[in-house]
C-alpha cells in the first residue's frame, strides 16, 4: 500500500498546487488542474518515467471517471426543469442549433482539412460542440438578464445543448448491441420513476448524519455508470439526466448539493482534470501547431455562426454582441470529457487528444481574454426600452442556476 | 450630495475607504450604498461558479454585519447589496442605478496579480472612465 499512499499524496499535492494557482490567477480550477497535469507530466516524466503518475492504476481511473459522474451530476441538477417545461420548443431548436452548427463544423474541418478517420472526425466534432452553461449563466448574472424569461430560456437552450452533446457521445460510439437497448430502456424507468421516489425516500429516511442522501445518489451513478459502461457508452451521460430530472428535488437540496460538491472539489475532480492533462503529449502540440489553429478556428467560427444571430435576434448593440459572442464560444468540462472518451476508447490517438485538449482550453481561455482586454461595454446594460421585449430585474441574492 | 456608492471587497483599502466613505455620508447625511461584486472564475467553470458565487456572497453578508455595527454608532444604516461579474461594470451599472453622486472605492495597487490586471483590469481605472459621477479612489 506505501506506494498508493505515496501516488496519492503526489496527485493531493498537485491538486492543491493547482488550487492555489487558481487562487492567485483567478482562473476556474478545472483550467488550473488540467494545466498542472500537463506540466507535471511533462516535467516529473521525463525525470522519473512516464508512469510516475501512474495515470492509468485503477484506483485513480475510478477516483477520476467518479471525478467526472458527479460532477455531471451536479451540472444536470443546476437546471431550472420550470422553463425547460414552458418554454420547451425554443430552448429545444436554440439547444439543437448550438449543438449542430459547432458539431458539423468542427467535424467537417477534421476530416477535410487534418484529414482525420471519419470517427476520429465525429468526435472532434462533439468535444467542440459544447456551450459551457457556466460562462452563458455568468453573463446572464452580470447582465441582469438570469431571472428573465428570456435568460432562463437560453440557460435552458445551454442545457440542452450540453446534452445534446452527452447523448451524442454515449450513443455515436458505442456498437447498437442488445446492451445498448436493455441500458436506454433501464435509463427511461430510471428517469420515470426517480423525480417520484427520490424526495419520498428522502423524506422518510433522510436527514441523519448518516448522509444517506449522498449514498443514494452515488449508487445511483454508480449503478447507471455501470450499465452504460457495460453497453460501451459513457457513465457521464446516465449522470447528466439523473441531474437533469431530479434538479426540481435534489438540485434545490443546497445542503446536500454543497456536501456533494465538498466530495468532488476536494478529491474527485482534481484526479479527473489531473489525468486529463497528464495525457496531453506537448511534443505533438509542438510538431504540429497548425492543426490546434485550424481545430480552435473551426470551433470558434461555427459556435460563433450559432451564437451572433442570436444576439442580433434581441438586439444586443455591437460591443455587446461581439462580447457575448465571444464568451459563449467558451467550453472546458464536456469538451475534456469527451476528447478523454475518445482517447480511453480508441477513437483517436493521443495526438489527436492533444490538439483537442488545447482547442478546447484555448477556446475556454482566449475569449475571455480577449472580451475582457476589448470589449469592456461602455453602457454595460441596454435600457429596458431599448432591449424592446426583454423586462430587465435585479438580480436576487442567493439566486442558483435553478 | 444624497447618495454614495461604496465599493468593498473586504480588503484593507477597502475598510479604509469605508471608513472614509462612512464620515463623508455622516457630514453630508447621505445614503450609504456599500457594494460588494462576487466574481466568477474566469473562464466561468460548471458547479463552480456557482460555489465560488455562493461562498463570495456569505462572505460579504458576514462583514456588512460587522460594516453595519460601525455605521450604526454614528448614527448611519447603510444599503448593503452584492451583484455579480466584472467588479468594475457592477459598480458604474450599480450606480447608475441608484443614481449615485458618488463612487468611493479603494486603491488596490500592487496587490493584484500581473495575470488579474490583465483578467479585470485596473478597477478603479475602469471606474474612472466609465461613471456618470464623481469617482473618489482612497489610498
Amino acid at each position: 500500500m506505501t506506494g498508493v499512499w505515496a501516488t496519492a499524496a503526489l496527485w493531493l499535492g498537485l491538486a492543491l498546487v493547482a488550487t492555489l494557482i487558481s487562487r492567485w490567477l483567478h482562473v476556474a480550477t478545472a483550467l488550473s488542474e488540467i494545466v498542472v497535469g500537463v506540466v507535471a507530466q511533462f516535467i516529473l516524466g521525463a525525470a522519473l518515467g512516464g508512469a510516475v503518475l501512474g495515470a492509468n492504476d485503477s484506483w485513480v481511473k475510478f477516483l477520476a471517471g467518479a471525478g467526472a459522474i458527479v460532477l455531471t451530476f451536479l451540472a444536470g441538477a443546476e437546471l431550472d426543469p420550470g422553463v425547460l417545461k414552458s418554454q420547451w420548443k425554443a430552448t429545444v431548436v436554440i439547444g439543437l442549433v448550438g449543438f449542430t452548427a459547432p458539431f458539423l463544423g468542427c467535424a467537417a474541418a477534421a476530416y477535410l482539412l487534418l484529414h482525420w478517420t471519419v470517427m476520429a472526425s465525429w468526435l472532434a466534432g462533439v468535444a467542440l460542440s459544447t456551450t459551457s452553461v457556466a460562462v452563458v449563466y455568468s453573463v446572464m448574472l452580470e447582465l441582469g438578464l438570469n431571472t428573465t424569461e428570456y435568460g432562463k430560456a437560453v440557460l435552458a437552450a445551454c442545457f440542452v445543448n450540453d446534452l445534446v452533446t452527452v447523448i451524442a457521445l454515449g450513443l455515436i460510439f458505442s456498437p447498437f448491441t442488445l446492451h445498448t437497448l436493455v441500458f436506454v430502456l433501464v435509463c427511461l424507468v430510471a428517469f420515470v420513476a426517480l423525480p417520484w421516489l427520490t424526495p419520498r425516500f428522502f423524506r422518510r429516511y433522510g436527514g441523519r448524519p448518516s448522509e444517506l442522501e449522498a449514498k443514494y445518489i452515488l449508487l445511483l451513478l454508480f449503478a447507471l455508470g455501470a450499465l452504460a459502461s457495460w453497453a460501451d457508452s459513457e457513465p457521464v451521460l446516465p449522470a447528466y439526466l439523473i441531474g437533469m430530472v431530479l434538479a426540481g428535488t435534489v438540485g434545490k437540496d443546497h445542503v446536500l448539493v454543497r456536501r456533494l460538491r465538498t466530495l468532488t472539489f476536494g478529491l474527485l475532480t482534481p484526479f479527473y482534470f489531473i489525468r486529463a492533462g497528464s495525457f496531453v503529449s506537448l511534443g505533438a502540440l509542438a510538431a504540429a501547431p497548425l492543426t490546434f489553429l485550424v481545430l480552435f478556428a473551426a470551433k470558434m467560427v461555427s459556435k460563433s455562426i450559432g451564437v451572433y444571430p442570436a444576439t442580433l435576434v434581441f438586439r444586443y448593440p455591437r460591443l455587446e454582441r461581439a462580447y457575448t459572442t465571444l464568451l459563449m464560444s467558451t467550453g472546458l468540462t464536456f469538451g475534456s470529457i469527451s476528447a478523454l472518451f475518445g482517447l480511453t476508447h480508441g477513437v483517436i490517438t493521443q495526438a489527436q487528444y492533444s490538439y483537442l485538449i488545447a482547442a478546447v482550453i484555448g477556446s475556454a481561455v482566449i475569449p475571455t481574454l480577449i472580451a475582457n482586454a476589448f470589449y469592456l461595454p461602455r453602457h454595460l446594460i441596454p435600457r429596458e426600452t431599448q432591449r424592446g421585449d426583454v423586462h430587465l430585474e435585479p438580480v436576487p441574492q442567493g439566486e442558483g442556476l435553478g | 450630495m444624497k447618495d454614495l456608492v461604496l465599493a468593498y471587497d473586504c480588503s484593507d483599502s477597502a475598510d479604509k475607504a469605508f471608513a472614509f466613505g462612512l464620515d463623508l455620508a455622516v457630514r453630508y447625511q447621505a445614503t450609504l450604498h456599500v457594494l460588494s461584486v462576487a466574481r466568477p472564475p474566469e473562464p466561468p467553470s460548471m458547479v463552480e461558479t456557482q460555489e465560488v458565487l455562493e461562498e463570495s456572497e456569505a462572505r460579504f453578508r458576514e462583514s456588512f454585519r460587522g460594516l453595519d455595527e460601525q455605521a450604526r454608532v454614528q448614527g448611519l444604516v447603510p444599503l448593503f447589496e452584492v451583484r455579480a461579474g466584472h467588479p468594475a461594470e457592477q459598480i458604474v451599472r450599480y450606480a447608475e442605478e441608484v443614481e449615485a453622486d458618488v463612487i468611493i472605492l479603494g486603491h488596490r495597487g500592487h496587490s493584484l496579480s500581473f495575470v488579474d490586471r490583465w483578467l479585470v483590469g485596473s478597477i478603479s481605472k475602469r471606474v474612472l472612465t466609465y461613471a456618470h459621477c464623481t469617482v473618489i479612489v482612497v489610498r
